[in-house]
């Protein structure tokens, strides 16, 4: 055994590890092969007796990729290198988390967290997306614990969702039991929460998995004399599903307490300072406004004033300042001019103003509550679809367990109508499995023995055994929803404009209320001689600059502005997932809108990717005849064109006999014994070698070749009978993807490694304009570097395997797949669905997405360019009777900008990605 | 950097102070010039106003201001 260092060039991704490592695998005797893009090496370990380092560096090549030569491929002992290589990960331990964020109410919220925890101590990078109400943190596990994070988050006033899980707990008696095996449980580290239900013999627990693991958990009940275990699902969805709820409970009763008294203080209020009769007499009493104002201010406003205080006690300022400060200033005004004697101009109390303040307000957050759920509904949609449970065969029966509990290599059994728990590959059975949950593709896909199955989808029509090959995290299902989160929390480049202005939207607010009263106060109310022209009577200065001042305040709204951009990437993601169409983040959005040029790969892309039998031309006999014996001189081959041949001539129902003696003529065809004739297909060559004349056919060979097909002659007995012609042929839907992509402006070209004839072929079938043929996998991406040099904005289509290099070099890289792990990280989009009109459809949804990113940031920003200068008074002087915005219709405006923004987006829901 | 929270804290009490003191100084001009329209009470409730908001403004300001100094 022999271990080396092989170094290599053009690694650029952990895709490009995967191939060079499986390159050297494939050489027989090499037992180990692992490949590091970033050193740009291969380590392996091979047999000396079974193989040498030339056969291991040619399959390298082979594969794609440079091998340096042999003064810097130089083999070394590995042994020699393990410490220095342990060491260099000593010091590093960069780590990412996420975590569920409670408590925010505006975008300034996500600022000021994401401020805190990019400031904290061996933090790399954190993102807080507000729409999501969740935290991305890349971190240095060596100088910073998950924990610490958490704690910056919760010091900030902010609350960490944790996880939850159900443990089926045996052996209890009676509620003691229950007691017992909450105190057991409540006293370890990590659990935040347990309680344990007696009749449903089962514990619900809040727990850190940072902390502690679910195992160590089950260990403490058992170590108090009882069974546990996993039951059933860990509630992600449902936990949502419950903060969302709790949320929307607490606004509704926030809500109905505000209106139920708001309404009698606006009229007692409003009926004495306007003289309005109909109004009761105790309604317009100051202490029984000032009690009803009370309550408002102490339960439904109670969230403004927590908020404001937990702000300012770490130094940060949200929405919350805004309205505790508009709606305390109204209040203790009127507090004052109940309780104190301040002249005649304080004879006026402006507890409607207060309460009404909140009432709005508090609307505008219930909208909004109810409104965001929406926004997310695809996420969950998709981490709804997860089995709860999967059926496996132990020892010959058949066993019901939890999903989670499945593992690799598991035969499991699904029945008609039942969802594939995992994913695996069928072993028995055949059926048809709806899989449009996940590909978007309405039709049921037929499943037999050796296909594929994606877990979450629906067994249709028959009983399939499987064998389990991802399970847990691994799954496709996981990795869209892992996908998604992640592209839902990246920022998109747009976003950085309203960032930096929701960051000083709170500030630039205040000092424009402090100016507006130093103007209506000193300047304003006796130039436009307010208590004449505004019609008041006795007016305090005091009180009228006031009154501007908090409209200015509640008017401005930092929400809509923080909003526009994360909530139509959620809405435009989410949407995209539900048609199989996976876009990696906000940047991918943009990067769309310029493109210019989309550049297919050919094999695998717009082609099937194998070759299929296209032409079968009789010279003598039938066609029938003539692909006959050429599948039965193909049978013994393993090579894909005479499996071509073979399956096209099963697709028409020939009976194919086995033949004897078979011989393959390398670089010539192929040579059987049947039926005691010699039987042969192949190459020009092979015919003329055996003396047979072939001048006639050759027209209609060069034809076929002309039209990219691979044309191979058939011979019997030293006599040639036809001609059969395979070709890789275009895709269902190629032409009309290509089409589609000329009318919306797009140039198309396609790159292939082929020769240039059989290139030409297929762009001409499919309509594409520029072909970029004989190109090798190492040089595709250079290809597309020439087009970016040429000033064009390239989209690389590619499966995500050999075009990984080439999907990084473009502005965007589109992977056609079935959402592998491969192309996810190649590649900035992913179609799930094996076609090609999805690339337009994810064109257009990009276009769609950042048309409503747009269309959010017009309204929010035109909506406090517009609402803040009237409010502080820019119409008073040229409208007649002077123009005012009262502070309640103030608050009204601000709680529909936000609910504006978040309607406008979900309208996107609406819109159908037509082809 | 340990003391930034405390200077923080006494630059925005002064800064605010300056502002009530600009506020005192035009509201006393006011009440000496139109008696009719301006009143004490407005003066000092305008002051209070002032200074919360003033407040509000320099603490969000001063942080920074005095980071950056510190760093120095």
């Amino acid at each position: 055994m022999e271990d080396v260092i092989i170094k290599i060039k053009g690694m650029m991704c952990a895709h490009c590890e995967k191939t060079v490592s499986q390159a050297a695998l494939s050489v027989r005797g090499v037992t180990k092969a692992r490949a590091d893009f970033n050193k740009g090496e291969l380590k392996a370990s091979f047999d000396t007796s079974a193989t040498d380092l030339e056969t291991i560096k040619k399959a390298i090549a082979a594969s794609g990729y440079e091998v340096m030569d042999e003064g810097e491929a130089c083999p070394l002992p590995v042994k020699k290198l393990k410490p220095e290589i342990k060491e260099v990960h000593k010091g590093t331990g960069m780590n990412k988390a996420s975590f569920k964020i409670t408590g925010m109410t505006c975008a300034s919220c996500a600022a000021n967290i994401e401020k805190a925890l990019n400031k904290k101590d061996g933090v790399k990078n954190a993102s807080v997306n507000f729409s999501f109400e969740k935290a991305s943190v890349e971190y240095d596990s060596g100088i910073v614990s998950q924990s610490e994070l958490e704690e910056v988050i919760i010091s900030l006033g902010y609350g960490v969702a944790k996880s939850e899980i159900v443990l089926k707990i045996g052996g209890m008696h009676c509620a003691s039991c229950a007691l017992n095996i909450e105190t057991a449980l409540r006293k370890e580290n990590g659990i935040v929460s347990a309680t344990v239900s007696f009749p449903l013999e089962q514990a619900r627990i809040m727990y850190d998995p940072e902390l502690i693991p679910v195992q160590d958990m089950i260990k403490i009940v058992k170590s108090v004399g009882y069974t546990a275990s996993e039951k059933l699902e860990k509630f992600e969805a449902d936990r949502e599903q419950r903060a969302r709820e709790a949320e929307i409970k607490t606004q509704r009763l926030n809500l109905i307490i505000a209106v139920t008294l708001a309404i009698p203080i606006s009229l007692g209020d409003m009926g004495r300072n306007l003289g309005w009769a109909f109004v009761p007499g105790f309604l317009m009493n100051d202490y029984l406004l000032f009690i009803l104002a009370t309550i408002v201010m102490l339960f439904p406003g109670r969230q403004f004033f927590e908020g404001t205080y937990k702000g300012l006690r770490h130094g940060v300022t949200d929405m919350n300042l805004l309205i505790a400060t508009g709606t305390g200033a109204a209040y203790i005004i009127s507090v004052a001019a109940t309780f104190l004697d301040l002249g005649a101009a304080y004879r006026h109390t402006y507890y409607d103003t207060a309460a009404l303040l909140i009432m709005f307000i508090v609307l505008g957050r219930y909208l909004e509550a109810l409104t965001k759920g929406r926004t997310s509904e695809a996420i969950r949609k998709l981490m709804g679809l997860a089995a709860k449970t999967a059926r496996i065969v132990v020892d010959g029966e058949e066993k019901e367990i939890p999903v989670e509990d499945v593992k690799v290599n598991d035969i499991v059994v699904v029945r008609p109508g039942e969802k594939i728990p995992v994913d695996g590959g069928v072993i028995e059975g055949l059926t048809a499995v709806d899989e449009s949950m996940i590909t978007g593709e309405s039709i049921p896909v037929e499943k037999t023995v050796g296909a594929e199955l994606i877990g979450a989808t629906m067994n249709k029509t028959g009983m399939i055994k499987f064998r389990a090959t991802k399970v847990g995290a691994d799954t496709a299902l996981a990795q869209i929803i892992k996908l998604v989160e992640d592209a839902q929390t990246k920022k998109a480049p747009i976003q950085k404009l309203a960032d930096i202005v929701a960051g000083h939207f709170i500030l630039a607010v205040h000092v424009l209320a402090l100016l507006t009263f130093f103007f209506w106060f000193f300047i304003g109310f006796e130039y436009f001689d307010v208590p004449v022209t505004f019609g008041m009577g006795t007016m305090s200065p005091f009180l009228f600059s006031l009154l501007i001042s908090i409209t200015v305040l509640i008017i401005s709204c930092p929400c809509a502005v923080g909003l526009a951009t994360p909530i139509a990437i959620m809405v435009g993601t989410g949407k995209g997932a539900e048609n199989g169409i996976l876009i990696k983040g906000g940047e991918v959005l943009e990067k769309a809108q310029k493109l210019d040029t989309v550049v297919f790969d050919k094999t695998g892309t717009l082609t099937k990717g194998e070759p299929e039998l296209t032409d079968v031309i009789a010279v003598k006999g039938t066609e029938n005849e003539v692909l006959r014996l050429a599948a039965i001189a193909e049978k013994g081959s393993e090579h894909p064109l005479g499996e071509a041949i073979l399956k096209g001539a099963k697709a028409r129902g020939l009976d194919v006999p086995d033949a004897q003696e078979f011989r393959a003529i390398p670089g010539r065809g192929v040579e059987v014994k049947y039926s005691g004739r010699k039987v042969m297909i192949g190459t020009r060559k092979l015919m003329i070698e055996n003396g047979m004349d072939i001048v006639p056919l050759n027209g209609k060979l060069e034809l076929l070749e002309y039209e990219g097909k691979t044309a191979m002659l058939v011979s019997c007995d030293n006599e040639i009978t036809g001609i059969v012609a395979v070709a890789d042929t275009l895709k269902v839907g190629s032409k009309e993807a290509v089409d589609q992509l000329h009318t919306m402006g797009f140039s198309v070209a396609m790159i292939t490694g082929d020769n240039r004839r059989t290139a030409d072929a297929v762009a001409k079938q499919a309509g594409i304009d520029k072909v970029l043929s004989e190109v090798l996998p190492e040089e595709k991406a250079s290809e597309i570097k020439k087009l970016q040099i040429e000033g064009r904005k390239v989209a690389m289509v590619g499966d995500g395997i050999n075009d990984a290099p080439a999907l990084m070099q473009s502005d965007v890289g589109i992977a056609i797949g079935s959402g592998t792990d491969v192309a996810i990280e190649s590649a900035q989009i992913v179609l799930i669905k094996n076609d090609v009109n999805d690339v337009a459809k994810a064109i257009r949804l990009s276009k769609l997405t950042l048309g409503k990113i747009k269309q959010n940031l017009f309204w929010a920003f035109f909506y406090n360019s517009v609402g803040i200068p009237i409010a502080m008074g820019i119409l008073y002087p040229f409208t007649n009777p002077p123009y005012l915005i009262n502070p309640a219709l103030a608050a009204a405006a601000m709680a529909a900008s936000s609910v504006t923004v978040t309607m406008n987006t979900l309208l996107m829901k609406r819109i159908k990605l037509k082809r | 950097m340990e003391r930034k929270p405390l200077y923080s804290v006494l630059a925005s009490l002064a800064t605010s102070i300056c502002i009530v003191i600009l506020f005192y100084v035009l509201a006393l001009q006011k009440l000496g010039s139109n008696p009719e329209a301006y009143i004490p009470v407005d003066m000092y409730a305008g002051m209070v106003y002032v200074f919360v908001l003033s407040m509000i403004v320099s603490a969000s300001i001063w942080p920074g201001i005095i980071e950056k100094i510190m760093k120095r």
